[in-house]
């Protein structure tokens, strides 16, 4: 017994002081959290944004801290950085009711009336819209276990059942791994951007001689192509394109986790 | 019945027959029996001592009754069978079977008799008739005239009468020849209307001791107007036939020939008058005349009934009334549904039905009003009136409907709304529904939970965690499935192990040249035991081959084996089992096939 206690013993002293400093790290966080939430609550809202900003750049990229960094740019009136922060919220919380609600209601504040359009693998793969990438992949690696579990036991157990199991198993299996692929598709090729700017001039070209096409307002979503010396190509849904300064596009989702936030520091 | 079989027979022929056939013989017993009724019925209700009166007792749904009916209430009656006849109507596709007996009574007193019930059986089982009233009268007083063999006769029951009133008139041809060719022509008076009352009879009577035939028709007059009025003569023309006298009774004295198709009496045209007839006619009285007063004179009765009595608001509830009587039944008014608040009233089409008989217009009219209530609550409906001039009490009287209630639930989700809607109508409504007004919009708090912060690592593809959780059970099942088939290509290591050891052992022996054929049949049969896994104690060539079969070994190599095991057996039978000859040489090079075929 004094074998094995001993190891065990140097383990757990080993890890002790990293233990106690993850804590010790941790509580910095969470008064980061709290101060912001005061800020927010006595009307310091670009207190909160810093303190909000600052948790999500550390890491911690929940659903809820964008939907608070929403809520507080909403308060200064900055609809566009409210809707991208409402958006990035909802990739990660995507039922949350009173996201839904304020999203909504930033939503009706935008001046643009854009055609909503949802492509045929939005419409076919209807319930990715409610669930979020994490919940897919788990969704998708507990029905890979059952999965794996049932050929297993077919190995040993050759009954009629486990092979009608085995089937149904096997198309939830499929669904699943599909969603999940799908999801993951959409995540990386999200190249939705809000315009940030009370009203933009969408030029034919990255020069500000160019002409101006139409204009967009705050709030307005579009897509944005690439981006060139400054300069954003952007496209709507109706096919309209044109270039806008950079700054005055910010993008919802960026594979590289903290790109979007460059604008908001 | 057989005369109806006759009559199909004639017409009938081929295969229809047999189905009409089978249609008399199997369906009619059948139907017959489905609706069994026995109904009394009178050629009239009014008679003298010295008249006939015809009964029948017809039972329908049967061709035949068990015995014959046993009436009652003929106590005061003289009663003479009159035959038996069956009946079989065929209408609209239904077949109706009967029969009808005959009687004819004749009443030993005056009075109102209750003629009836008449008892049947059919089929074990007791049926029971109506009953019918008679009124008898006595003989009219011989006048002491004798009016001869044929003459016309008017009767009108009241030389006064009011208003619309209906006297009735009567006209009674009696007659003790043929006539035929009858015609009748009704005195014509101003603001008197006849209206004939059922079909005419004829029955046999006696006046002043001869016995006639009578041919009575009945009428109702009705006077528009008052006044005195004289009914004059009723005139009857007809074809009058009189028998010749014969001295001798001849080739034609044949009850057949009396007939006044074959009468060899001569026929002449002859017209009859009757007497005449003073009617007063007096008008409605004004005393005690109501307002509303409609204009039926009469007897009549009023009777109302509400279906069902309870019901769900927006559903509907029918008032049925039916008035009634007898009289003026086609003066009888269109009544006016009763006025209930929060309540649509839809009147039906009114019914009127005019049955008359030999005591004058009978009938009635049904009045139907669907009643929908709007919302819950008790509805009395009152009650629905109408005024007639009584003419047997001679006075104004009004019948009038029982007072109603109507229960009504609450209804359906949209009529409760729609009540709502008008709620200043009646303090019992609810308070009306509206839209929920958006005063003003805001976004909802932010979330101020510590569970805010959670959710931060996530896992994405590419991590090692990401992949790991994917394909372990992946590494399970394959580790499962090469542990499975190592374990099993150990099985069939161990067993070539075996085979090689048991051949090499054979093998060995085989090259030991002073072998005997005796030892190395032993030596193979050990072979087989180890090879195999067998417990052979002696082995025969037959058995060799066999096991070799068994095991997947070709024909060839076991049929090789088979005789090499029969030369050792020769070998050891024919007293050679010293030697083994050169067969221990065939046997290494046979066992090394035996090996690679089931290798």
């Amino acid at each position: 017994m004094r074998r094995f206690l001993r190891p065990a013993l140097i383990t757990l002293l080993a890890f002790l002081p990293l233990g106690a400093g993850i804590a010790a790290e941790n509580q910095p966080w969470e008064e980061v959290f709290f101060r912001a939430n005061q800020a927010y609550k006595e009307g310091r809202f670009q207190k909160a944004i810093d303190g909000y900003s600052q948790l999500i750049q550390s890491g911690r990229e929940t659903g809820h801290l964008f939907y608070n960094l929403g809520n507080a740019y909403f308060r200064l009136n900055q609809l566009g950085r409210t809707i991208a922060n409402y958006e990035r919220a909802r990739l990660l919380i995507p039922r949350d009711p009173d996201l839904n609600f304020n999203l909504r209601y930033a939503r009706d504040r935008t001046r643009d009336a854009i055609p909503a359009s949802r492509g045929l693998i939005s419409t076919t793969f209807f319930w990715l819209d409610s669930l979020n990438l994490d919940e897919l992949f788990w969704g998708f690696a507990i029905l890979n276990l059952l999965f794996w579990a049932i050929l297993v036991a077919r190995l040993f157990l050759r009954a009629e059942w486990t092979y009608y199991l085995s089937l149904v198993v096997l198309i939830l299996w499929l669904m699943a791994g599909t969603s999940f692929g799908v999801k993951w598709y959409q995540l990386g090729t999200d190249d939705r951007a809000v315009i940030l700017e009370h009203e933009v001039n969408v030029l034919a070209g990255p020069d500000i001689q160019d002409t101006v096409l139409f204009k967009l307002h705050e709030g307005t979503i579009v897509r944005q192509e690439r981006s060139e010396d400054g300069w954003s190509l952007v496209r709507l849904p109706d096919k309209k394109r044109g270039w806008v300064k950079k700054g005055a596009v910010e993008q919802i989702h960026s594979t590289e986790s903290g790109d979007h936030f460059s604008d908001v520091m | 019945m057989n005369r109806l079989r006759e009559k199909i027979g004639c017409f009938v022929r081929g295969p229809v027959r047999p189905c009409i056939l089978f249609l008399l013989v199997f369906l009619l017993p059948c139907v017959a029996r489905a609706d069994v009724s026995v109904t009394i019925k009178l050629d009239r209700r009014e008679a003298t001592l010295v008249d006939s009166i015809r009964m029948v007792v017809s039972v329908s749904g049967t061709r035949s009754t068990e015995s014959q009916p046993i009436l009652h209430g003929l106590q005061s009656f003289h009663v003479t069978g009159g035959g038996t006849s069956s009946r079989v109507e065929i209408i609209n596709g239904k077949v109706n079977a009967g029969v009808d007996y005959t009687y004819f009574i004749q009443p030993k007193k005056t009075g109102k008799f209750q003629i009836g019930p008449a008892d049947v059986t059919v089929g074990g089982k007791a049926f029971r008739s109506n009953t019918v009233s008679m009124t008898v009268t006595e003989a009219a007083q011989a006048s002491g005239v004798d009016r001869g063999p044929l003459f016309l006769s008017a009767n009108l029951s009241s030389e006064q009468a009011y208003v619309e009133e209906q006297p009735i008139y009567t006209v009674k041809l009696f007659r003790q020849m043929k006539v035929s060719d009858i015609s009748l022509d009704l005195p014509e008076t101003e603001h008197l209307v006849f209206k004939q009352l059922g079909k005419p009879l004829e029955y046999q009577s006696v006046f002043n001791g001869k016995t006639y035939q009578v041919l009575e028709i009945r009428y109702a007059v009705v006077p528009s107007k008052e006044g005195g009025y004289t009914i004059g003569p009723t005139r009857m023309t007809m074809t009058v036939y009189q028998p010749e006298r014969r001295s001798s009774r001849g080739l034609f004295d044949d009850p057949f020939f009396r007939d006044p198709f074959f009468s060899l009496s001569s026929g002449r045209p002859m017209t009859l008058a009757s007497e005449s007839h003073a009617l007063t006619v007096l008008p409605l009285p004004q005393a005690g005349r109501p307002a509303d007063f409609s204009g039926l004179v009469g007897t009549f009765k009023i009777e109302s009934k509400l279906e069902p009595a309870t019901v769900k608001a927006g559903e509907s509830a029918t008032l049925t009334v039916l008035l009634s009587g007898r009289g003026n039944v086609n003066r009888i008014p269109d009544m006016k549904g009763p006025e209930l608040s929060h309540t649509k009233v839809y009147a039906d089409n009114p019914v009127l039905k005019v049955e008359p008989d030999a005591q004058g217009l009978a009938g009635s009219k049904t009045m139907k009003w669907a009643l929908v209530p709007e919302k819950q609550g008790r509805y009395e409906i009152p009650p629905l009136s109408v005024s007639f001039f009584d003419t047997t009490t001679h006075q104004y009287r009004v019948a009038q409907t029982r007072p109603m209630s109507l229960s009504v639930l609450p209804g359906e989700p949209e009529t409760v709304q729609a009540s709502s809607q008008r709620a200043h109508e009646g303090p019992s409504a609810g308070p009306a529904k509206q839209a929920v007004k958006e005063l003003g919009r805001d976004i909802l708090p932010v979330h101020t939970s510590v569970k805010a912060l959670a959710g931060g690592d996530r896992v994405r593809p590419g991590q090692v965690f990401f992949w790991l959780v994917l394909m372990a059970p992946l590494f399970v099942y394959g580790a499962a499935f090469w542990g499975l088939r190592f374990r099993r290509k150990t099985d069939q290591t161990v067993a070539a192990m075996k085979s090689r050891k048991a051949a090499g052992k054979l093998i060995k022996k085989c090259r030991q040249r002073r072998i005997s054929a005796g030892e190395l049949s032993l030596c193979i049969r050990d072979y087989l035991n180890e090879r195999f896994g067998l417990a052979l104690g002696s082995l025969t060539p037959e058995e060799g081959a066999e096991i070799l079969r068994s095991k997947g070994v070709s024909l060839d190599t076991a049929q090789d084996f088979r005789a090499v095991l029969e030369r050792l057996e020769g070998a050891v039978y024919t007293g050679k089992g010293g030697e083994s000859g050169d067969i221990h040489e065939d046997v290494p090079k046979l066992i090394r096939q035996i090996a690679k075929e089931i290798r």
